[in-house]
């Protein structure tokens, strides 16, 4: 079911009929719902930068808001597997790649932040930090490992690696988030109601994939 | 600038004056400390806001000032009230400021006991009562790596403890915050384990820089920043310096402080700004100053060396920190 519909050349095929237009429509209008929700969270913060109020350290809040949407929109990539197994709806895996990368997007900028607004381009702090930091070094390290999954975002990679492959690699994201996880859990001070509800959401999506190999198996 | 809000209560709670009175004077001769910290926020009436009245009255006369922050800027008063740990109102550094109001600061008492003399319960405006007020501008270095300067209006703990005639026996002092899980939100979960508790080795509490502070910028203490009552320790790591204390004992045995119960690896007890003393978890060998960009080099004992070394001389402060 998602081999075929990921290979499909282009975005919507020729609806034929009323129902698969209605259902074309709704994919596209899922598609750019995703645009905007990922983009706002930018909007807003440049808004706030410029006219708001970020508080007292501003480059603190941009920090924390980018490294929460980050691993949020991480956490509904992943999920949005699941989503498309239970209700069979095509629309969830046309919008997959879209909120995958701005899930990188956003944690890209996160690390940006962290290197421009907290640690002011100080590359030796930089990489001292990098280096003896635990919580920076799984955010490092989460970050890397998104890497290759952005670069092989694309349809025409995914054939050459074939699908096997691919699958393969882009598993690599339940890694990456429970990197992210930790990252966030290390570096709080003590209280970790947050940081245990995106542990929470994260174990549910595993166990989910888990069972669903499982059941699948059989 | 920020105004004092005085917590509005309805009629129907408003004690009778006669109940009032008979309710401090038993609370003067020494009742339980579960009374005194249940009895902010029960007991209102004109009488009750003595403490205030004066205080505001002493805080519009000129007071001596010491620059004690080297000529550096003091923070911004904006930046000082809106960017805050103080976990009983929540664990955002807004938090503070948001839910501030819900502190009754007003009557406020503080028991002084343990192995003093003069042991009892006794309403903050008897403990200001003759105490001269002036103002300190100190260094603020949380454990975090930020940092603040904050000009405090208060006087030296040492004057309180000597009117109060410490035993031979007193060789540290407990500090105790509020404890009001009914207004006060973030005591309805155990981040940490309420009331909030701090303490001091007896000389580090009569050290003439240990100060009392019951205004910042020359106005009365935001409840944010720990109305009323509150400690600064500025060679410390600012969690030392406990706010909105009730209660005040000097004992023989080192106690356990809050932050240490939590999280012994990473809170010691004596906490004395270090930065060849990294925290498990992040440098400490610089930090940022709120309202300036860039980040700066820590000092030793928080630039207080001269000052404090001498009472850690011949301690290794690796294992004491």
């Amino acid at each position: 079911m998602e081999r075929g519909m990921l290979s499909r050349k282009g975005t919507t095929r020729k609806a034929t009929s009323r129902q698969e237009a209605f259902g074309q429509s709704a994919i596209m209008a899922f598609r750019w719902l995703v645009l905007i929700g990922c983009s706002a969270p930018a909007v807003w913060l440049t808004w706030q930068w410029f006219f708001g109020d970020l508080g007292a350290v501003p480059g603190e809040a941009v920090v924390h808001v980018t490294g929460k949407t980050g691993l949020t929109l991480l956490l509904l990539t992943i999920a949005f597997s699941p989503a498309f197994r239970f209700t069979g709806w095509v629309g969830f895996m046309a919008a997959r790649r879209q909120i995958g990368l701005w899930a990188f997007f956003w944690l890209v900028a996160h690390m940006l932040a962290w290197m421009g607004l907290d640690q002011y381009w100080d590359w030796p702090w930089i990489r001292r930090e990098m280096i003896e930091l635990p919580y920076i070094r799984y955010g490092v390290a989460a970050l890397v490992l998104l890497v290759p999954l952005a670069l092989t975002s694309f349809r025409r990679v995914q054939k050459a690696m074939g699908y096997r492959a691919w699958h393969w690699l882009h598993r690599l994201i339940y890694i990456a988030g429970g990197l992210g996880v930790i990252h966030f859990w290390v570096l709080t001070r003590a209280d970790y109601l947050e940081p245990l509800l995106y542990a929470t959401v994260l174990a549910g999506l595993v166990v989910f994939r888990i069972v669903d190999a499982m059941l699948h198996r059989q | 600038m920020f105004r004092y809000r005085y917590p509005r209560i309805p009629e129907s709670e408003v004690t009778p004056k006669a109940l009032l009175d008979s309710r401090r004077r038993f609370l003067r001769q020494g009742a339980t400390l579960g009374m005194v910290a249940a009895a902010p926020g029960l007991l209102w009436s004109a009488d009750a806001k003595a403490w205030q009245v004066q205080l505001e009255e002493r805080l519009t006369e000129a007071l001596t000032s010491s620059d004690l922050a080297d000529g550096e800027s003091p923070t911004s008063l904006r930046d000082i009230t809106t960017y805050n740990n103080f976990y009983e109102f929540g664990t955002g550094k807004r938090d503070p400021e948001v839910y501030g109001h819900r502190l009754v600061t007003d009557p406020w008492s503080l028991a002084i006991g343990g192995e003093v003399e003069k042991a009892g319960t006794f309403a903050l405006e008897d403990v200001l009562a003759g105490q001269a007020l002036e103002e300190r501008i100190y260094r603020h270095r949380c454990v975090e790596a930020w940092s603040k300067v904050i000009p405090w209006v208060g006087f030296p703990l040492t004057d309180l403890l000597k009117r109060h005639g410490p035993t031979s026996r007193a060789k540290y002092v407990i500090f105790e915050s509020i404890h009001d899980p009914d207004n006060l939100r973030g005591q309805r979960r155990s981040i940490i384990e309420w009331p909030y508790r701090e303490a001091l080795r007896i000389d580090e509490a009569m050290h003439p820089l240990t100060l009392l502070a019951v205004g910042v910028y020359g106005e009365m203490m935001p409840n944010q920043n720990g109305a009323p009552i509150r400690l600064v320790v500025p060679w410390k790591y600012g969690f030392k310096s406990i706010k909105s204390i009730v209660r005040i004992e000097l004992v023989e045995e080192r106690p356990t402080t809050s932050w240490h119960a939590r999280n012994p690896e990473e809170y010691g007890f004596y906490a004395n700004v270090n930065p060849e003393v990294d925290h498990p978890r992040w440098s400490q060998a610089r930090e940022r100053r709120i309202g300036e960009s860039g980040r700066r080099e820590t000092l030793m004992f928080n630039g207080y060396a001269d000052e404090v070394a001498h009472l850690y001389a011949d301690m290794d402060l690796h294992r004491h920190y």
